[in-house]
């Protein structure tokens, strides 16, 4: 930078810039930067909460075992058909990508993610327990499917119904506003609130859905102690509690969609659900991939609502994967053990930051 | 405006009053005496009108329990945080905007990629530093752990790149200094941006729950997030499902009145956030 006449002050512009950042790189460093290398060095020991609390020597460096005991098995094999299901997923997934990239009709980068999640969706569920086999962990398999479970389902249904919402409510009137405003509200609430209500709510006793099916005749559902309604349940509050910011970020991005364009559409006879599909959506391609990246990374770390609503239960039908790292590191004090799940967890949360970051740039 | 528009608005009134029942029915609840609750909740419409009627609810809420005791520690790390957060990042944020000096490459760097690490993926090495410490329970606790996040500094960097040269210059040429400057010239400038990264921070502190859960084990320190999870597992035996929806009433107040005053910069925070983070 180009410093008229002498320099002003007896601070140099680099003085300057070390005492105005010295604060923040004081408190990242110590409170971001070490606890998360301090996490891994967590993760290679058997490590007991109450045992190093009373003793620090009471922990024992194990290197990647407790990877092992938590992710890995006796007579791990792996199997082209152990989930046939998914399995041919991800073969048509991957088919349809270098299909649809040949033609041309998929970018380079949305092509290697359909790509690549289509050949972990053919490898993982691969892996199963051969004879006298089994798992180290028996539950932690399970708690990461019931993770991508809830993300498979709340994501959608948190897009699409704030996609359509957006869309409806995206004139600027005073009534639009008002309406925006109610869907908005239940967004700044707390998680310890959003599950209170829901748990009243979903009742067989107490609950206003019961109530209501009562009334017109029917048995209500014991929602969150019923194993096929449980998840189903937890979705349903979790989309009520996070369609606000979709469906915001949906409407800034519907207001970067000139009005040419739909008058032009109209011309050709394309007005509303035929002006939605094809002159809506193809505009709104990124800010759609955003979303759906943004509501994956928040929903994969979901806790309260499991934690408060149905403890997991029933059956571990909705335990998910930040509950099980915190039961096992404060609950049965398995610190390393809970540790290594936690890098696990940052891995794929990493990933779709990464993802987040490259659309976040990508112009259109 | 055509008919077709107020068909429209007919229409999304529907899902937008059902979007409203939950947090009106537990306004409701929280109106209604105890005794009836017992029995049914379904008093009136559905429960959905405080039909019996009382305040009760909210004259016990202060008089026993713990509810207005931990509305005060939500209050203190709340504003805590939010100030803490305010003045590393502003700081920051100017210096990784405005000052040239060597180094700023890699520290812009190194804190982008601090954006990318979760809550839920330090929590644990925080808890055993913390614990070696020997600071949990207590406010500074629960509030410094929020000030290592990177996303104030870079919504303050954001901004500070947006404010003309020119300003900064005419302050050089009158002998100012650079820290002078930041503190006379750039923070006035910059009370948007703060305003909205103050009430990003503020609605993280009063809603966040993992780490209060974890590093306060003593009811005292509890805030009234966490408050409420540890009555709501046992609500009908323990204190009555009136009371405890009064807390949940008392818990949103802060943050909806927050939402309906600053109704813009809630908007713009959250979506800056981008999670509620």
């Amino acid at each position: 930078m180009q410093n008229p006449r002498k320099p002003a002050s007896r601070l140099s512009q680099t003085q300057a810039a070390w005492i105005l950042l010295a604060p923040f790189l004081f408190t990242y460093g110590l409170f971001l930067i070490y606890p998360f290398f301090r996490g891994f060095w967590i993760s290679l020991h058997d490590w007991n909460l109450l045992a190093v609390a009373f003793n620090p020597d009471a922990k024992q460096f194990v290197g990647l075992r407790n990877y092992e005991r938590v992710m890995w098995g006796r007579n791990i094999e792996w199997g082209p058909l152990a989930a046939p299901f998914w399995q041919l997923l991800g073969i048509a997934g991957l088919a349809v990508s270098v299909l649809l990239r040949g033609t041309k009709r998929l970018s380079r980068f949305n092509a290697i993610a359909l790509g690549v999640a289509s050949v972990l969706v053919i490898i993982l569920p691969g892996f199963h327990p051969g004879e006298e086999g089994r798992w180290y962990d028996r539950r932690f398999w399970p708690t990461v499917a019931n993770t991508i479970v809830f993300v498979g389902l709340a994501v959608p249904g948190v897009t699409i119904s704030a996609l359509l919402l957006a869309a409806a409510l995206n004139r600027e009137t005073r009534a639009m506003g008002a309406l925006r405003t109610l869907f908005f509200l239940s967004q700044v609430l707390s998680v310890t609130v959003v599950t209170l209500i829901w748990q009243i709510m979903f009742s067989p006793r107490q609950g206003l859905i019961a109530n209501i099916t009562e009334t017109f005749g029917g048995t209500p559902i014991n929602w969150l102690t019923d194993e096929q309604f449980a998840m189903a349940a937890i979705v349903i509050a979790t989309i009520w509690w996070s369609l606000g910011i979709a469906m915001i970020l949906f409407l800034a991005g519907l207001q970067d969609i000139s009005k040419d364009i739909y008058e032009a559409a109209a011309l050709d006879n394309a007005k509303g659900a035929r002006a939605f599909w094809y002159v809506t959506l193809p505009n709104l391609k990124r800010t759609v991939t955003l979303v759906v990246v943004l509501q994956i990374i928040l929903h994969f770390q979901v806790f309260g609502q499991s934690h408060l609503m149905t403890q997991g239960g029933p059956n571990d039908t909705t335990q998910v994967l930040v509950r099980y790292i915190y039961q096992t590191g404060f609950r049965d004090s398995e610190l390393g053990r809970a540790s290594a799940m936690a890098v696990f967890l940052f891995v794929i949360m990493g990933t779709f930051s990464v993802i987040q970051f490259i659309v976040g740039r990508e112009k259109t | 405006m055509n008919r077709s528009y107020y068909w429209l608005v007919l229409g999304l009134s529907i899902p937008a009053f059902l979007w409203l029942v939950p947090t009106l029915w537990m306004v409701s609840l929280s109106f209604q005496p105890n005794e009836v609750l017992a029995r049914t909740t379904s008093s009136t419409l559905f429960g959905l009108i405080p039909i019996p009627f009382t305040a009760e609810n909210y004259a016990a809420l202060f008089t026993f329990g713990q509810t207005p005791w931990w509305f005060l520690n939500s209050l203190i790390v709340s504003v805590g945080m939010t100030l803490g957060v305010l003045a590393v990042s502003t700081t920051a944020g100017y210096a990784l905007a405005r000052l040239n000096f060597r180094g700023k490459v890699p520290i812009t760097i190194i804190c982008l990629v601090g954006l990318m690490v979760p809550e839920q993926a330090v929590f644990i090495p925080l808890y055993t530093m913390f614990a070696d410490f020997g600071w949990h329970n207590s406010y500074h606790a629960l509030i410094l752990p929020r000030m290592a996040v990177p996303i104030g500094v870079f919504l303050m960097m954001q901004f500070f790149r947006g404010i003309p040269r020119d300003i900064e210059e005419a302050a050089r040429l009158d002998g100012v200094g650079w820290l002078r400057i930041f503190w006379y010239v750039m923070l006035p400038l910059a009370r948007p941006a703060m305003m909205t990264l103050a009430i990003l921070t503020f609605l993280y502190a009063w809603n966040d729950y993992l780490w209060p859960l974890v590093s306060a084990q003593q009811r005292e320190y509890f805030t009234i997030t966490l408050g409420l999870a540890s009555i709501q597992s046992n609500f009908a035996q323990s204190e009555g499902l009136g009371r405890v929806m009064a807390s949940g009433v008392i818990a949103s107040l802060p943050v909806v009145i927050l939402f309906l005053i600053f109704q813009r910069y809630v908007v713009q925070a959250m979506t800056a956030g981008g999670s509620k983070g």
